[in-house]
């Protein structure tokens, strides 16, 4: 019996949210601040032949301004795990050499935001255009211009990913059916709340202390300290509140190294923030790309080979490239069970802006691209796709993308509920009558599965610290960020849990590098998973101490005594009990003990997975799809927080429609600039587009890495809506779409083209 | 944000002094939507801002069936949205109200600058060009009264002469048998610009639609009347085919560009649809 973790108990943060007492990075305001803004680039690639900073320089009000020729020139990777696979190292703060619309160029520190905006357009900057290159076959061309020096060359990111196993000549030779077809992805952004900011300032022992908006905090130190040539207790990282990161936040960005440099150069604090526009410029997006899929198949829809070619946009630079084309590759090799694959996956700088990490990290892209291949076949077949998923779905003992044994028969269960809660069968076209009218609608359903913790790609290490105070009232220090998903909720009650005393005992510490235990940062879905672990490691740590001093004063063995809402009980004996505060409470003069606790956790992988079913309907005259309804079945292991799960998911399926039916920052093919880097013509979807949801969370595959058998859930809800609702399309109007967005526009011409071959 | 000097005159005829003085580097402020946000991403930079907040008697509205509907120069679009009586009988332009931004956004937002912005996706010049208004403006020479229709001169331009400010809106009473509606197509359910907008005004004698008019918005460098629309209905009963061929009509009046939220292709096709939907619900509405 579980006391604290599995109950929606009340968030730490949400009274400081809806008061307006919680911090946020661009919340802090120091004396003598200077606002700091970046010129950026109006031509997508060329050569910086000079900038005349001197109309800028002479503006009253303005006190630095910082070109490539004043900034430390390291190249560095942009991206927060340095030294790992993920990431490439192919940055400086500012080059002589600009590589898409929007890149920063220069920056300004002044005394006002209208002053340094103003300085901005007072920098004039000579550019020797160079040829560019937007789209992947551009780039891929034999005379394409080339992007950057570093890099295996021919504008890749990285060798080609490659993944081979079985025989996939012998699958294709067995196949009854070969299928095959093209993908193509667009590009959305994460469109966070909060913009990126960030405040510098630096002590007069030469210390540099950041608040800044990140997922990483660490790893802004360490990347920091690193270009700017300080040891690691010289560069204080501080974020308290986060207004959302999805992912993009792990990325150091422009900004933050020109703000600290700005911030140097003045000798006062500079805050720089994003204007919306820059989010868009200045952030990161979804890899758009294209994914070529062929499967062979036996008539009764086993799998016998599945080939595939992923071929990603980068933008201009690397940022999380690399992970992301290896975690979409190794992804194919999974979901639904084959033996003989052939994988491979490339990345390709472009002249656009930046991809890099986004919820999902690949997998969005490759499992639309699979799911929808799967309906296909399905239809082709004449077996139910829902059928023909769980016939396929991979179980106990397949081995997982990340290589290890899966654990349980959680996608099965996801889609066999999934079938059951929406009376699957006689929804699908084939089960009910034919639709007259000018409104169609129709189901489909999606599945996913997604790895808790970014192992093997990158080694990672939670780690924690729990400290009882004397009163019994217990200190948890994280290193790990929370970006609004309250993940330092579901960290204290895994502590309170481990620990047996009350949640509102528990008070957690987080968001400064000088205090709290290294992190690698908050991603990969692995915050509960692996930071919870450590926590829960620490508490049974301080947990063992309390019950060792308890047993002393009891006169009992510890191994009899139980803890839990911070009373200590002997087992088997009614009524001899004491409080955890009585048990450590100093004595006779004496002070109570220093109970403290350390866990550190190195995890491997585990998969939790989904399946959503979804119901839309099709607006056939204007071409409009509005997603009526959507059950998202997900298995995630033992549930820490019932309604912080259920608010990931119905966050996640809400991207998932914008990605899937209007989400797409468009980059113009003639000039690289950036067509809709606004909200005005960026739609997500918003409340008033939402449909209904009901979730239903499983817990029948818990793991044993995780704690309690927690797994993680932050990605997986933004991979399986985008098939189902393509799918549910094709239910509805019988046009298969293979890309997204997918407009009203492209289902008005799909619709007159299909009317035009059944005329014929 | 670019600086400017601030004026709160409270009286028109200072408003229209200070305006003198000015001249074309003032910018008149009533809800300060657009304005605003202009002016913090620096696409306007007016030497001077002059808010009509403090001027008495702006916002008044007034509505019922004998005389008719005026809204002042300051009267929120919120306030149109939640009136009974413009619901009652102009309901395409408390629809359109609906249509506007977020409720905060109407809460601020004034009739008079949305009419004033003159964009052409702005929602609710077409119902009140659909029902016949009149704008009202003052200026040096004293005050002026011309069709809405012919207000608007391009994508942000109007007849507005320089040292003029807008008064009021006015709408005739409605006639017997009335219908009226207003249609925007997005790309989303709210916050959102019209990819196009159609506003039908209608009256119904007997069996056939006497007065129709229709305008589209979003599909020209101002509204526009489809003409060859209306006159297919006038005098009609607006039967499926005779609908389908307004909308046909419409649709070829239509002068639409391609921008990121449209082609010019759908915008067209939408035009048809709107049109037919919305000569349907405003002839329901006669009922």
């Amino acid at each position: 019996m579980t006391s604290v973790i599995g109950k929606s108990v009340k968030r730490t943060d949400t009274l400081g949210k809806v008061t307006g007492g919680a911090v946020y990075a661009g919340d802090v305001v120091l004396p003598g601040m200077l606002f700091g803004r970046m010129k950026r680039s109006t031509v997508a690639h060329a050569r910086i032949a000079s900038i005349d900073v001197s109309k800028a320089l002479a503006l009253p009000g303005v006190k630095a301004i910082l070109t490539h020729a004043d900034v430390p020139r390291v190249l560095h990777y942009g991206s927060p795990h340095p030294r790992s696979a993920s990431v490439t190292q192919d940055q400086y703060i500012l080059d002589t050499k600009v590589r898409y619309w929007g890149e920063g160029v220069a920056a300004v520190a002044a005394t006002s935001e209208e002053i340094a905006e103003l300085a901005c357009e007072l920098i004039t900057v000579d550019y020797e255009p160079l040829p560019a290159v937007f789209t992947v076959d551009e780039a891929l061309a034999p005379a394409a211009p080339k992007i950057h020096d570093v890099g295996p060359g021919g504008n890749l990111v990285l060798d080609p990913f490659l993944i081979k196993r079985g025989d996939v000549e012998k699958g294709f030779a067995e196949a009854e059916l070969i299928i095959e077809g093209e993908y193509g992805m667009g590009r959305p952004t994460p469109a966070y709340m909060e913009p990126n900011v960030c405040l510098c300032q630096w002590d007069p022992l030469g210390k540099l202390t950041i608040w800044t908006s990140t997922q990483s905090p660490f790893m802004v130190r360490g990347t920091l300290a690193e270009v700017l040539g300080l040891p690691l207790n010289k560069v204080r990282v501080l974020v308290d509140h986060m207004g959302g990161g999805f992912g993009a936040k792990q990325d150091l960005f422009q900004h933050e190294f020109l703000c600290a440099l700005l911030a140097q150069r003045t000798r006062r604090p500079v805050r720089m923030e994003f204007t919306r526009k820059e989010t868009f410029l200045g952030g990161r997006t979804r890899h758009p790309g294209t994914i070529w899929l062929r499967q062979g198949f036996k008539r009764d829809g086993t799998i016998t080979a599945r080939e595939a070619k992923i071929v990603f946009n980068s933008g201009a630079y690397g940022s999380h490239g690399p992970g992301v084309t290896a975690v979409a590759t190794a992804s194919l090799t999974s979901l639904y069970r084959c033996e003989n694959v052939r994988l491979e996956g490339r990345c390709v700088y472009t002249n656009t802006p930046i991809a890099g990490a986004f919820r999902g990290y690949g997998v969005v892209q490759s499992y639309y691209a699979l799911d929808i291949q799967m309906d296909e076949v399905a239809e082709t077949l004449g077996i139910d796709p829902a059928e023909l998923k769980l016939k396929n779905a991979v179980r106990e003992g397949d081995i997982a993308p990340s290589n290890h044994p899966l654990t349980g028969h959680g996608l099965e269960d996801c889609i066999r509920r999934g079938i059951m809660e929406t009376g699957w069968a006689t929804r699908r076209a084939r089960g009910r009558a034919p639709q007259t009218g000018r409104l169609k609608r129709g189901w489909g359903m999606g599945c996913e599965m997604h790895g808790s913790s970014a192992y093997p790609g990158i080694k990672e290490q939670g780690n924690a610290v729990v400290r009882m105070n004397e009163d019994g009232s217990v200190t948890l220090l994280t290193g790990t960020t929370g970006l609004g998903t309250g993940a330092h909720t579901a960290l204290a009650q895994i502590t309170a849990e481990e620990l047996g005393v009350r949640f509102e005992d528990v008070a957690v510490v987080h968001g400064d590098t000088d205090v709290v235990p290294w992190d690698i940062g908050a991603f990969a879905s692995h915050t509960t998973f692996m930071a919870g672990r450590a926590c829960q490691m620490a508490a049974a740590q301080v947990k063992a101490k309390v019950l060792a001093r308890a047993a002393d004063k009891l006169e009992v063995s510890a191994a009899d005594l139980e803890v839990q809402d911070s009373v200590i009980t002997v087992r088997g004996v009614p009524g001899m009990r004491l409080t955890v505060r009585e048990a450590i409470a100093a004595e006779r003069g004496i002070p109570a003990p220093q109970l403290l606790g350390e866990g550190s956790y190195h995890p491997t992988k585990a998969y939790s997975f989904g399946a959503h079913f979804v119901e839309v309907e099709v607006d056939t005259e204007t071409g409009q799809v509005s997603v009526l309804q959507v059950v998202p079945v997900h298995e995630i292991g033992k549930v820490i927080h019932p309604i912080a799960a259920a608010g990931q998911i119905e966050g996640g399926i809400q991207q998932g429609i914008g990605h899937t039916l209007s989400e797409d920052y468009v980059i113009d093919p003639k000039d690289g600039r950036s067509l809709n880097a606004s909200f005005v013509d960026y739609k997500m979807p918003l409340a008033m587009d939402m449909p209904p949801i009901r979730t239903i969370i499983l817990e029948t595959a818990p793991s044993d890495g995780g704690p309690f058998g927690a797994k993680g859930v932050g990605e997986d809800p933004i991979i399986a809506i985008g098939p189902a609702i393509a799918n549910a399309i094709h239910d509805a109007i019988g046009v298969r779409f293979r890309h997204y967005p997918i407009t009203p526009e492209q289902i008005l011409a799909a619709l007159a083209e299909k009317a035009g071959e059944q005329a014929a | 944000m670019h600086p400017f000097a601030y004026f709160e005159p409270t009286t028109l005829d200072e408003t229209v002094a200070l305006l003198a003085r000015h001249g074309r580097t003032a910018d008149l402020m009533a809800g300060g939507t657009d304005l605003l946000v202009e002016i913090k991403e620096q696409i306007r930079r007016p030497a001077a801002v002059i808010n009509l907040k403090k001027i008495p008697g702006l916002a008044d509205l007034t509505c019922d069936a004998a005389t008719g509907l005026r809204i002042g120069a300051l009267v929120t679009v919120r306030t149109i949205e939640t009136s009974a009586e413009v619901q009652k009988l102009y309901p395409a332009l408390a629809q359109a109200a609906r249509d506007i931004g977020s409720i905060q956004i109407r809460t601020r937002a004034t009739i008079a600058g949305n009419v004033c912005r003159a964009s052409p996706s702005a929602d609710t010049l077409p119902p009140l060009i659909a029902y016949g208004g009149r704008i009202e403006m003052v200026g040096p020479s004293g005050p002026r009264s011309i069709a809405l229709e012919s207000f608007f001169t391009g994508p942000g331009k109007t007849a507005l002469a320089d040292g003029e400010i807008v008064t009021a809106l006015v709408l005739p009473p409605q006639p017997e048998q009335a219908g009226s509606d207003y249609i925007k197509h997005g790309r989303r359910k709210a916050m959102e610009l019209a990819t196009v907008g159609v506003a039908v005004a209608l009256r119904r004698d007997g069996g056939v639609c006497r007065d129709v008019r229709i305008v589209l918005g979003a599909v020209a460098p101002t509204p526009i009347r489809a003409r060859a629309a209306e006159v297919l209905l006038e005098g009609s009963t607006p039967d499926e085919t005779t609908i389908a061929a307004a909308g046909c009509a419409a649709r070829g009046e239509s002068r639409p560009i391609s921008n990121v939220r449209a082609s010019a292709d759908y915008r067209r096709a939408m035009v048809d649809v709107l049109t037919r939907r919305a000569v349907a619900a405003a002839w329901e509405r006669t009922r």
